[in-house]
């Protein structure tokens, strides 16, 4: 049997905790930049306000004091998500997160005579410890297990357990209520007569595999309870680390760029070295605000003269290309850095004989930098961005993203707590 | 939370250390502050109110929202949308069992009250229908005398 546990409106539930005003409002959390509503109350969502709704169009409904907003506080959502992990991994045999508020889990045997009353005992526990009410969904596969949460979620006790046969359920929800059918395939498997997950259940093997291959296949094995999704898929080695936004304002100098793309690969470099990988090279673009929208995309591809995790060497390595991304006059809405070429250290290497920093005949070995595990160990402790290369600039950041009703950060930052008179 | 320091029981050389069958971790505050690091959150003191108790202005208190809250607890609860910290009073000297999901049902027969240690301050008392918006129960307070923030 596989659980899957998933915060309700995490954002907005991590903010009451520690903001009892919002408790019974209608309340969003904001995208990065203050853009658009990506966590809302039931409340909100009673108003029927859409999730992705621009914040400009709600403005004078803030300001009449109807609705109210809070920019994302990634530092709080983290540190909660942290809490409801560390419960789920003492209450079941394995815990597999997938995002930032849900994880599957695998029950312990003793669950097995009730797995409802387990699951309310596992909600009830990290409503009290943490404050944030989940919704508890029970099926032998992870897709079922989606379903079931789902309906969990609608439920006033918060926990569902598919049952055996669960063909009703299946033929009351469509086709894109189902995880990984996305919203492009519903189109294509209307076509073939398949409207609802029963019908995906009941298709023919050739039927599916012609209209999403082997991925769809394998969701409606799932389907029918066949667990066919690999274990940990989303936690394998990541292909590619990145870190990029959205400028609050446009940038429009050679400067913010330069800085902003400094500043999203130390990011990422501290990513990359927190999964002990090594990079081979570098992808770094800027793109152009435009006119209804998209815009002009530049990029340099840039490969490290040896792998590395260190931010110096990279910004040594990607620095130079920089000015070729900026054209005077024009206006940048989004910077990024992508690595690629990622490997543990000590995989085999090619060695080059004309490694540029290469003294000796030999290149110097790739191993994790002790400098940057000395700079992580200073910033995990003395708070974000307290050591960072003068590459990232020294001044105010116009580029930086916006969080304009940023809440405080009472569980990660001293200087930040609540208090209480 | 926190890391506690990993204490290596290698010699490389010379004479064994008499001490190293000895050798245990070092005492860590965490260890003794916080029982259950998931349910433990730090709050700080504004004001007086509680002085009588020993809790001072500046103080960070540390608090288990694990623990349901009985007569008598220091505790963190939301008044009007306010934090406040004060010793839970339950009317007739009755224990509180926290049987709602979130703070405890304000039964038809106790009274529920939040104590002041400290004359200036009013007692609040929750009206009948007003349910007790119970954030956790203070477990230890930290005073420090140097360093302060």
């Amino acid at each position: 049997m596989i659980g899957l546990v998933d915060g309700n409106n995490f954002f907005v539930s991590c903010e009451r905790v520690f903001n009892r005003r919002l408790v019974g409002r209608p309340v969003a959390v904001l995208s990065n930049n203050d853009g658009c509503c990506v966590s809302r109350s039931n409340e909100f969502k009673a108003l029927g306000i859409p999730m992705g709704t621009p914040y400009f169009q709600l403005k004078d409904r803030e300001a009449s004091g109807e609705l109210s907003f809070c920019s994302s506080n990634y530092e709080l959502y983290g540190d909660m998500s942290r809490r409801i992990i560390s419960i789920l991994r003492d209450e079941a045999v394995d815990v597999e997160q997938y995002s930032i508020d849900e994880a599957f889990i695998y029950p312990p045997t003793t669950a097995a005579s009730d797995y409802a009353a387990y699951g309310r005992r596992l909600r009830a526990k990290i409503l009290r410890w943490v404050g944030i009410p989940c919704g508890v969904g029970f099926a032998p596969t992870k897709t079922l297990a989606k379903l079931a949460n789902h309906i969990a979620k609608k439920r006033p006790d918060g926990v569902f357990l598919m049952p055996d046969d669960p063909t009703e359920i299946l033929a009351s929800l469509p086709t894109n209520e189902v995880w990984g059918v996305g919203r492009r395939l519903p189109v294509k498997l209307r076509a073939e007569r398949i409207i609802t997950a029963q019908h995906l259940r009941d298709a023919p093997d050739d039927t599916i595999r012609a209209v999403g291959g082997v991925t769809l296949l394998r969701t409606a094995m799932e389907l029918r309870g066949i667990p066919c999704c690999d274990e940990k898929d989303y936690d394998a080695t990541p292909d590619t680390v990145s870190c990029s936004r959205s400028f609050g304002t446009p940038a429009t100098t050679l400067a913010a760029i330069e800085e902003s793309i400094a500043s999203f690969a130390a990011q990422a470099a501290t990513k990359l070295r927190r999964h002990g990988l090594l990079a081979a090279g570098c992808n770094i673009y800027a793109q152009v605000f435009a006119a209804g929208g998209g815009g002009d995309f530049v990029d340099r591809t840039v490969v490290f003269p040896v792998p590395t995790d260190a931010t110096n060497e990279m910004l040594r390595a990607f620095r130079p290309e920089i000015p070729a991304l900026f054209t005077p006059g024009l206006r940048y809405r989004k910077t990024g850095v992508i690595f690629f070429g990622l490997e543990k250290p000590g995989s085999p290497q090619q060695l080059d004989l004309f490694t540029p920093d290469s003294h000796s005949p030999f290149p110097v070995p790739r191993s994790p930098s002790s400098l940057y595990k000395a700079v992580d160990a200073l910033n995990a402790r003395y708070g974000k961005g307290k050591v960072f290369s003068a590459a990232e600039g020294i001044g105010p950041r116009p580029w930086q993203m916006k969080r304009a009703k940023l809440s405080k950060r009472p569980t990660t930052r001293w200087d930040e707590l609540l208090t209480v008179r | 939370m926190g890391t506690k320091a990993k204490v290596s029981g290698s010699v490389v050389a010379g004479f064994p250390s008499p001490a190293e069958q000895y050798l245990e971790p070092p005492l860590d505050l965490n260890e003794l502050l916080v029982r259950r690091p998931a349910a433990t959150y730090f709050v700080r003191v504004q004001g007086d109110s509680m002085v009588g108790a020993g809790i001072s202005d500046g103080d960070l208190l540390v608090v288990d929202r694990s623990l349901r809250p009985a007569d008598g607890d220091v505790i963190i609860a939301s008044v009007d949308g306010d934090f406040t910290v004060k010793t839970l009073r339950l009317g007739n000297g009755e224990r509180g069992t926290g049987n709602g999901e979130r703070g405890m049902g304000n039964g038809k027969d106790v009274e529920v009250r939040l104590e002041p240690a400290n004359p200036n301050y009013p007692v609040i008392t929750l009206k009948r229908d007003q349910e007790l918006d119970y954030f956790g129960k203070v477990t230890a307070c930290i005073h420090r005398f140097v360093g302060k923030k």
